[in-house]
């Protein structure tokens, strides 16, 4: 008897070890592998051969910036292969993408960071191989990069609650009104979105005026517009007294603007980022208070290749960190020269 | 089976799976409040440490803050003692400094016009950084901001600084912020003490130490970091974010963000308004070294307890092993193995007393033995003995226990009390017992048959004690023998007045 409870009990013991293993082993990755490096040009024997990695191979935002590598490589006569990921976590997946180019010989990189702080090391040992590296959109937490083209993100988020203030003021509020500004971000790792989250509130906190307020309940969701929108509905049922609401990525905005439009909330105003159908719906429509940060992405990939270039033919850069500006864009300012040329490669 | 019997009536006491079980129990018991009292003196010890360190980190880092706006300072009044006669000359003095670790250098004169390369003109517009360089009193410190030069975060620092006699100007130097970085650096608590700028209007928070590197210079706002705060902090923490936007110069307080529990503490920059060192440390930083020794005793007292438990099991198998021979020496006769005097009337006391089911006890005396022995000698004698047992063991192992009384008497306790049933093995036993010889040679046992007297009573019928269904059945013996041995008979009342 004594000798089957010992038995019982050891039983029991293997298999509580077995199944606190099992608890503890790899979590299942939700999004889609990266694919292997394709041709994004032609290519052709004894040109330059560089990659380019992208963010979200899904979304209109990074086919933008596709386009203007594309067309950077035939101005600048060189092949151009590209990948990427499909969601901003997948940043290890970025990782391997560039040990691929360091075996492919790449002649130069161009990378979006996922995640400009875990992704550092990798990119800081890519730059040691002595393979020149070139960041757009996002930097990376490291100096060991050529040179960085992308948007001041906290500018940019200066910009946004800039606008905001205006788009409330257009709105009817005065400085006694009691406004609140809803706040939706899709990941709390990125430093683009925290960048522009840290410039939003500094812009706010010096310019708005007293009453208003952001409310601090920030929400966050990952996913596409559509996923988006239940997530944005509770963020007005659960805050009604809310008067507008800042999307910090394409995402987000895109699902604000779908939340607003389905829901006939004409009352709130929507300050977004990226351009997306569901935000320049409501900036086309009348009846909406809606405005969009738009940035120069075709650009940055554009003169990141030239960059890498001249890289490569032994140009120093003179600089490492290059702003490339935004336009804001709302019912006023959509038909401007200045937002046409931007609006044009979408 | 017989055996088993008569253990059930003779065994007391827990048995040892029992007890090791109940000082497991208490031993766990005993540990379970060691650790939790010894947890709870860490914790009081982890939050008044926390508290210290944090200001402690804060001060260290004011301090060198303090340090770099003094040797700005410094340098502005070494080269303000040269009395340049103008802007221009102040700049080419400073461009000569353009070394060691500032990212740029330069000067603003009276009339705000700005002496600096093309690319610091352009930050110096995007920035706004005149507005900080007037609030100079001696010294202002800008928001952190990306360089466009470095591509990493910078802030600059402007310093009062007179020229030409009279006119009143700035000069700025601009540092990576990784200088705060590396002042924020300590060695101790290295990978636990997280360092931030935190700016009390916007919440926004800028990274200078802690335990990711490349983390460092990122921005992040308090609202979203501190968004995992357990519940029951949320009031602490919008209480202690309210003294900083009061301008409290220093305040601090505890939470918890899952199961870490953590000191933050903050302390306003001078030069910097509205900017704020925070610090912030996992409370079981400093219990580490104490959580290993702790662990390490309990290891200790565990592989103590296997050992004691083996030892114990050890010793228990022994002690069994001589309990065993032990109670065979003072339960059994030895002789013939059933049972002694002492263990029959313990076993049949309680056999009585614990079931109260009826019963039968027999006295059996082999008849003239004493002659046996005188005539065959004593081991015929033992051998009589040996075979009477094994008669009695035959006839009545499965219906109660059997005993050596003492010489050539024996008694048996049945299990039940049908006179009939036990009469028929009485004559089946007498015929076994006149087949019984003391020796194997047929010429010394002729003329010798073997005979027994048996006596019995019934329980509760004749007596409802043991001593008293004895003496019943003694009765009956004495009545078997008077009337000439060679038989059995039962007791009746009757026989209380022969003896």
């Amino acid at each position: 008897m004594r000798t089957k409870l010992m038995g019982l009990l050891c039983c029991a013991a293997i298999l509580m070890c077995s199944c606190a293993q099992n608890t503890a082993g790899v979590t299942e990755r939700k999004t889609k592998l990266a694919p292997s490096f394709a041709p994004l040009t032609e290519i052709r024997a004894g040109r330059r051969n560089l990659y380019i990695i992208v963010k979200n191979l899904d979304s209109d935002y990074w086919r933008v910036t596709l386009d203007g590598a594309k067309a950077a490589g035939n101005d600048y006569n060189c092949n151009i292969y590209y990948s990427g990921t499909y969601a901003e976590s997948d940043w290890d997946l970025q990782a391997e993408l560039l040990d691929d180019c360091v075996k492919k010989k790449a002649d130069a990189v161009l990378i979006a960071p996922d995640d400009s702080v875990r992704l550092a090391p990798k990119v800081s040992e890519v730059y040691h191989k002595g393979i020149p590296v070139v960041l757009i959109d996002t930097t990376a937490n490291t100096d060991d990069y050529n040179i960085c083209y992308m948007t001041d993100n906290l500018i940019a988020g200066q910009n946004a609650a800039a606008e905001m203030i205006d788009l409330m003021h257009r709105k009817g509020y005065d400085d006694a009104s009691p406004v609140r500004i809803g706040v939706m971000v899709c990941t709390t790792t990125s430093q683009t979105i925290n960048e522009r989250l840290a410039g939003f509130f500094q812009y706010w906190a010096q310019n708005a005026p007293q009453g208003w307020k952001i409310i601090q309940d920030i929400r966050c969701f990952e996913g596409t517009a559509e996923e988006t929108v239940p997530y944005a509905e509770a963020l007005m049922q659960e805050y009604p007294d809310i008067t507008g609401v800042f999307g910090t990525n394409d995402c987000t905005t895109a699902g604000l603007a779908k939340a607003l439009e389905e829901n006939e909330r004409t009352d709130i105003g929507i300050v977004g980022f990226d351009y997306s159908d569901e935000i320049m719906r409501l900036i086309r429509n009348p009846d909406f208070d809606a405005s969009t940060i738009v940035q120069r992405q075709y650009d940055m990939s554009h003169d990141g290749v030239k960059a890498a270039m001249q890289i490569i033919n032994g140009k120093t850069m003179p600089v490492k960190f290059v702003d490339m500006g935004v336009v804001v864009v709302n019912d006023e300012t959509l038909h401007s020269v200045k937002v046409q040329k931007v609006l044009v490669h979408n | 089976m017989k055996q088993k019997k008569e253990q059930y009536f003779i065994k007391t006491g827990l048995s040892l799976v029992a007890t090791m079980i109940a000082c497991l129990v208490v031993f766990s018991l005993s540990i379970a409040g060691m650790i939790a009292s010894f947890n709870a003196l860490m914790n009081q010890h982890d939050k008044r440490l926390s508290s210290e360190i944090c200001k402690l980190m804060t001060e260290k880092m004011n301090s060198s803050i303090r340090y770099m706006t003094d040797s700005a300072q410094n340098m502005a009044s070494v080269l303000s003692a040269q009395n340049f006669n103008s802007p221009a000359d102040v700049y080419k003095e400073l461009s000569d400094h353009r070394e060691g670790s500032y990212v740029s250098i330069g000067f603003i004169d009276a009339d705000r016009k700005i002496y600096a390369s093309e690319q610091e003109l352009k930050e110096f517009e995007k920035w706004d950084l005149l507005s900080t360089a007037v609030l100079a009193d001696p010294v202002s410190i800008s928001a952190p901001y990306r360089s466009g030069m470095t591509g990493q975060p910078v802030f600059t620092m402007f310093t009062d600084f007179t020229y030409h006699s009279d006119e009143h100007g700035w000069m700025f130097v601009t540092y990576p912020l990784a200088e705060i970085q590396n002042i924020a650096a300590s060695e101790s608590f290295e990978e636990e003490t997280e360092i931030w700028l935190m700016n009390a209007a916007s919440a926004n928070i800028i990274q200078c130490a802690g335990e990711n590197v490349y983390s460092i210079g990122s921005w992040e706002n308090a609202y979203l970091v501190m968004s995992d705060i357990n519940p029951d902090d949320k009031a602490a923490y919008n209480e202690w974010h309210s003294k900083m936007l009061c301008g409290e110069p220093s305040a601090s307080f505890g939470y918890r963000i899952g199961n870490t529990a953590y000191t933050q503490i903050y302390s306003n920059i001078t030069d910097m308004p509205g900017w704020f060192v925070v610090v912030r440390i996992p409370r079981s930083a400093l219990s580490t070294t104490m959580s290993r020794f702790r662990n390490y005793v309990l290891i200790f007292i565990s592989v103590l307890l296997l050992v004691t438990l083996m030892l114990i099991l050890i010793m228990y198998r022994q002690s069994t092993r001589e309990k065993k021979m032990l109670e065979q020496l003072s339960i059994h006769d030895s002789l013939t193995s059933v049972m002694n005097r002492r263990a029959f009337d313990y076993a049949a006391e309680q056999r009585l007393t614990r079931s109260g089911k009826d019963a039968m006890l027999l006295f059996f005396d082999v008849d003239y033995f004493k002659q046996v022995n005188d005539r065959f000698g004593h081991d015929a004698g033992d051998r009589i003995l040996i075979e009477f047992t094994n008669i009695l063991k035959k006839h009545f192992s499965e219906l109660g226990f059997i005993s050596r009384y003492g010489g050539d008497e024996f008694v048996v306790l049945l299990d039940t009390a049908s006179k009939q049933e036990v009469t028929v093995i009485l004559d089946s036993m007498t015929r076994d017992v006149h087949a019984v010889k003391p020796t194997e040679d047929p010429k010394k046992n002729a003329n010798f048959r073997l005979s027994f007297s048996a006596g019995a009573a019934c329980y509760p019928e004749d007596a409802e004690s043991l001593e008293l269904l004895k003496h019943c059945a003694d009765l009956a013996l004495y009545d078997v023998k008077k009337r000439g041995r060679n038989g059995y008979s039962w007791y009746h009342p009757k026989l209380d007045y022969i003896k």
